[in-house]
Order: C-alpha cells, then sequence, then structure tokens
C-alpha cells in the first residue's frame, strides 16, 4: 500500500523528496512489501530516469523507448536507433514478408552485440477502443518476439511492451499516419 | 415533514471528505437548452441571516441552474428578467406572489432561504408548480461552505423526482483522462457539472481507464508510472492507493465490481484473458481462457452478468457471461469492430462504440442482441458510460477538434453538451454511482 497525498491540484501519486509548486512536500511512504515503486522518486524519473523508459538503464535516443521519447518530447522526431521498426496492416498482428528482411537484420545486430537487451513495444493507430488497442498493441509485440526468437535470439534478452494507440509517431487522420503508427519498436539497452 | 428530517440526517452524514478540498468554480460549458425543455425560475435565497454577501445562494444557485439545464428537461428564464426581490418577500407558499412567476411564463419556481452562522450552512428549497400555485416538494440541507454544492446537485436530483417521477443523476461524479496539464494523459474526477475538479495521478506517463466502485470512493485505473502497465486501486477518501499485482501478465485494463471486486484484463503471450480478483489483486477465478482477446469488462450493476469486447470470431465483438463462469455468449452480430461495452444499471441495454465507415459511433443494443439502435451522428465517438439513473450516457468525441467529453440522452441519442472543456483532450470517461447513496 503506497500512501498518497495531495499535491497541486490533486495527489501526488509515487512521487516524493521534492517539494511542490503549492510548498507541500510530497512523500512517498511503503507500507507493504516489495513494491519496486516504493523507491522516492523524484518528479519526472521513472524506474530507468527520463529519456530511457527502460526497466532498467535504458538509453536514451533514437534507439530508447517511447515512453522516454515522450517524455523527452521527441515522440516522432526521432530518427532509427540500431534496430528498425516494423509495420501491421489494419487490426492485424501477423508479420509482413517484407519485414523479414528487417526483422533478420535486427537479429544480426542482436547477435553481434551479446551485451544489449531489446523491449519490444507493440503500437497500433489511433483508431478503435484504447483498451482494445492496447491489447492488439501487445498481440504485434509478441509477434515480433516470437519471430526472433526463430532467427536465434535469446527469450532471456527481449521483453515486450504494448503501449496501444497512446504513443503515436504521428497525428493525422490519414492512411500515411496510421500506417507509420501501426509498429513494433525495438528499444535496446546496455 | 418526515421526509425532510430524514434528507436532512442523511445530509449531515454524508458529506465527503473530498468535498472539502474541492473548488466549487464551475468551468464554463457551451449549453443550450433542449426543445421542448421546460421553463423554470430559479430565485436567489432569502438570506436569513449570515449570507449578506450572497455567496451561499449564489453557489446554490449556479450549480443548480447548471444541472438543471443539463437534465435537458428544464430551461432557465434569465434572472435579470425576475420582478421580484426576494428580500423583500417570502419564500414559502402564500409569502409571494405568484403573479410575479407566472408572468414570465415560468412552469416551475424553486424558492428558499439561507441561514449561515460561521461555517454552518443551512439552505431550505422549495420547488414550486407555477400554474397550479401549489408547493411540490421541499429540502432542508446543513453542512459547510464547501457543501453548498453538493446541496444544489442533491435538489436538482430531487427536482427531477418530483417533475418526472425517477431521481436525477446529479450527485454524481465523472472520472476521465484529459492532458489538459501537460503531454501526459492523467486522471481527474469531477462533479457532472464540473465543479469540484481533482487531479487524482501525477506521473509523466499514461494513465487510462478510471472506473468507480458503487460507493465511488474507490478508483481503479491502469498507469504504466512503473514503466509497465499496472492497475491500481485508489481509496479517494483514505487518500491510499493498492497496486494490484496477481502475477497473471501485464495488465491490459480492468473494472470494479459492485461487490468491490475486480475484473481485470491481462495479456500474457500476446493473449488477453479477463480474471476475477479480490479487491486486494488476490486471483480469484479466470473469466475466460482462450488465445484470443477478451478487454474491456462491464459489470451489471444490479446482477451477476457482465459484458466484455472478445476477438475469438476473428472481429472484436460484444459479448456476455455470468460472473459465476459459464459460457460466454455472442451480443453482437453486426458491424466488425464493436468494443468498449457498458451495461446500463437496469442491465437491460449495453452501449458500445460501433466502426461505421469514417468514424466510430455510439450505439445501443438490448442485452438480448435485438434492438441495436444507432445513437451518435456527428464526429468519432468513443467509450460511452452511463449515469446512474439510466437517462444519460457520456462518452468522448473528437466532434469539436480537440476530444472532450459529451453528455446525450439515452432515448434518443439527443447532444446536451460538452461536460468538458479548455486545454488538452479528455477522454475515457466513467460516471459513478450516487455519491450520498
Amino acid at each position: 500500500m503506497i500512501r498518497i497525498q495531495r499535491g497541486r491540484g490533486g495527489w501526488a501519486v509515487d512521487r516524493g523528496g521534492l517539494t511542490r509548486a503549492a510548498g507541500i512536500a510530497v512523500v512517498v511512504v511503503a507500507l507493504a512489501l516489495g513494491g519496486c515503486s516504493s523507491k522516492q522518486k523524484k518528479p519526472g524519473e521513472g524506474a530507468g530516469g527520463p529519456g530511457s523508459g527502460m526497466g532498467e538503464g535504458g538509453i536514451g535516443g533514437a534507439g530508447g523507448s517511447s515512453l522516454g521519447a515522450l517524455q523527452n518530447g521527441t515522440l516522432g522526431a526521432n530518427g532509427q536507433g540500431p534496430l528498425a521498426d516494423i509495420h501491421f496492416d489494419y487490426n492485424e498482428s501477423t508479420i509482413r514478408s517484407q519485414d523479414g528482411e528487417v526483422l533478420k537484420a535486427n537479429a544480426d545486430w542482436l547477435t553481434k552485440h551479446p551485451g544489449s537487451r531489446v523491449q519490444i513495444e507493440g503500437h497500433c493507430d489511433d483508431r478503435g477502443s484504447e483498451e482494445y488497442n492496447i491489447a492488439l498493441g501487445a498481440r504485434r509485440a509478441q509477434a515480433a518476439k516470437d519471430y526472433l526468437a526463430t532467427l536465434g535470439v535469446s527469450g532471456e534478452r527481449m521483453s515486450t511492451i504494448s503501449y496501444g494507440k497512446e504513443l503515436p509517431l504521428c497525428s493525422e487522420e490519414t492512411d500515411d499516419c496510421w500506417a507509420q503508427n501501426r509498429r513494433d519498436h525495438f528499444a535496446v539497452s546496455q | 415533514m418526515k421526509r425532510i428530517i430524514a434528507f436532512l440526517a442523511l445530509a449531515l452524514l454524508m458529506i465527503p471528505a473530498a468535498a472539502v478540498h474541492a473548488q466549487e468554480a464551475l468551468p464554463p460549458l457551451t449549453i443550450s437548452s433542449a426543445p421542448r425543455a421546460q421553463p423554470i425560475a430559479v430565485s436567489a435565497f432569502k438570506n436569513l441571516g449570515g449570507d449578506d454577501n450572497h455567496r451561499v445562494s449564489e453557489t446554490f444557485g449556479k450549480v443548480l441552474m447548471r444541472d438543471l439545464t443539463l437534465s435537458s428537461f428544464f430551461r432557465i428564464i434569465e434572472p435579470s428578467s425576475y420582478i421580484e426581490d426576494p428580500q423583500n418577500s417570502g419564500f414559502d407558499i402564500g409569502q409571494f406572489n405568484f403573479g410575479d412567476w407566472s408572468s414570465l411564463g415560468a412552469d416551475y419556481l424553486v424558492k428558499g432561504s439561507v441561514t449561515r452562522d460561521g461555517d454552518n450552512i443551512r439552505v431550505e428549497a422549495l420547488l414550486f408548480d407555477v400554474p397550479q400555485q401549489r408547493r411540490m416538494m421541499g429540502k432542508k440541507f446543513t453542512g459547510d461552505p464547501h457543501d453548498v454544492g453538493e446541496m444544489a446537485r442533491r435538489f436538482a436530483d430531487a427536482i427531477l423526482q418530483s417533475a418526472t417521477g425517477k431521481r436525477g443523476p446529479f450527485d454524481s461524479k465523472l472520472a476521465f483522462v484529459s492532458t489538459r496539464g501537460g503531454r501526459f494523459k492523467e486522471v481527474y474526477t469531477s462533479w457532472l457539472d464540473g465543479g469540484g475538479l481533482f487531479r487524482v495521478t501525477d506521473n509523466p506517463t499514461i494513465n487510462l481507464f478510471p472506473g468507480f466502485d458503487r460507493s465511488g470512493q474507490h478508483l481503479l485505473y491502469l498507469s504504466y508510472k512503473s514503466y509497465s502497465p499496472e492497475l491500481y486501486l485508489a481509496d479517494l477518501q483514505q487518500q491510499l492507493e493498492t497496486r494490484i499485482n496477481p502475477g497473471l501478465g501485464q495488465a491490459v485494463g480492468g473494472t470494479l465490481t459492485p461487490d468491490g471486486q475486480i475484473i481485470a484484463a491481462y495479456q500474457r503471450g500476446g493473449h488477453t484473458n479477463l480474471y476475477l480478483l479480490t479487491q486486494a489483486g488476490g486471483m480469484m477465478r479466470a473469466l475466460t481462457d482462450n488465445r484470443a482477446i477478451n478487454v474491456s469488462p462491464s459489470v451489471c450493476p444490479g446482477g451477476d452478468q457482465f459484458v466484455f469486447t472478445s476477438d475469438r470470431s476473428g472481429t472484436p465483438q460484444i459479448y456476455a457471461e455470468s460472473l459465476d463462469g459459464g459460457d460466454a455468449h455472442r451480443v453482437t452480430y453486426k458491424g466488425s469492430y464493436n468494443t468498449a461495452p457498458a451495461f446500463s444499471p437496469d442491465c437491460k441495454q449495453i452501449a458500445y462504440e460501433s466502426r461505421t465507415p469514417g468514424a466510430f459511433q455510439i450505439f445501443v443494443i438490448n442485452a438480448d442482441g435485438s434492438g441495436a439502435q444507432q445513437l451518435t451522428q456527428s464526429g468519432s465517438n468513443e467509450a460511452p458510460t452511463w449515469s446512474p439513473d439510466g437517462r444519460y450516457i457520456a462518452f468522448s468525441s473528437s466532434r469539436g477538434g480537440r476530444s472532450r467529453i459529451y453528455l446525450m440522452r439515452a432515448r434518443d441519442g439527443y447532444v446536451i453538451a460538452p461536460l468538458t472543456e479548455g486545454e488538452g483532450n479528455d477522454t475515457n470517461p466513467a460516471w459513478s454511482g450516487w455519491m450520498g447513496g
């Protein structure tokens, strides 16, 4: 159980340490077991700090997580990291044939960088309900993980997360933009 | 008289702690009166002592007028046209001239009085039938200055009860997600009329899908604040929250049952299934167990049924199932993309969003799968949620550019007004039950 205290205009949840604009010190107290969120954190910091967005020690920039890019204000402005995105048809999670080569190149890079880990992010376009799209993004991330596994990448180096339609690269209501947003992004760490 | 005393006792007991901190200021909203709305006059309340600056009377009147307009049953007769000076006349039957109100075309009239002694406020509010020159209903409320808005909301609900035979829904709250504070989606609550805006989350990640329990004191939501999607159950009164962690995979969403249990969607290996959990997050049983997507549970408030979205047939469709387990049966067959179901309070209807050419629209369908009806026509519309009285549906819509929460009548889809305005996008509306029980 985590104590949450009222901050500016509401509660500060899961943040701690710093004095708020309203002058109210916000402290997070862990009352119970093993919550990773029991650590006190500065505003803006998550488990991996701003810009990484990874569970542990991610890197920022183009190869980093999309949530980190949102925090940095660089989501959609990034170039590619070491691993290229792949894309999906509407409401589909099947790996397209043209993305087989992309995944092969990604697997090769991971083989050449054995100390690296990858978090595969599933994303959707902005059509449809948010909750369904989180589940659809999970399926897309899993599809790439399964594919990379067949190319010899150890499952222990890969994790998946879905952001549904929450982190679009673009926001126009056009076929091109929707197609860009229906993607798996590969966030690399170490 | 008995009823008034009973209501007084209730009012004394039920003032929620959260209201103490709530801002009573109502945000500006563009609300036009509905066609055939009945004219009502809301007189300033007579100051019987202590409300010399008319703060109590003005706050009560402002909230009451907004709620009556939002009901779509009433249109407010412009107060600047009122003839009578409330300070120089009485407020109960026989103490004022109905002619001062019938000449304005009023069918209904609200009058009352305020007594203030420091932080102790006493409001008596009365409803009159002007053509029949008859007192219809009266309520007495006591509380502190922060409670005046809620007194007005309860009186609005009582006016609907008196005029239509069915209690109104204004003593209730809306939870929603907004980017008004910046680029991050945060969870907020407010009264339905926009008063008492309260920010629940404050973390620079993604917060989604708030939902109340029956009491309105607990809020379940999904957050990425640990950099992995997880459900959190916040106790709004105690200001404590629990991270729900049943070890079933990554959280996708969830809802609270009337009994305070949780139906949660977790994905593992790309498959998303629904589970019944205790309030503490302990696993009770799997409600679905297949390799498809099963998400967006919504529980029938009075029964043991729930509805959800599943793509087990190949496309997302609405299914219903018993909380005791048993087979799910498919509710929607028309359309290739039906999601976000919401059970009506009487459990007879299900509102949902459906993909139509070019946009998403809100539909309702009978729980037995008959009588599907498209309610929205304009823009793209998502995430329907029912009022506790079943008269209204709130939903998010981008019809005006930015995404806003809108209010419509469930019976005919008449869109009454946006419930949110200002910066950012507002999504994921969730309506509470009645806060005052």
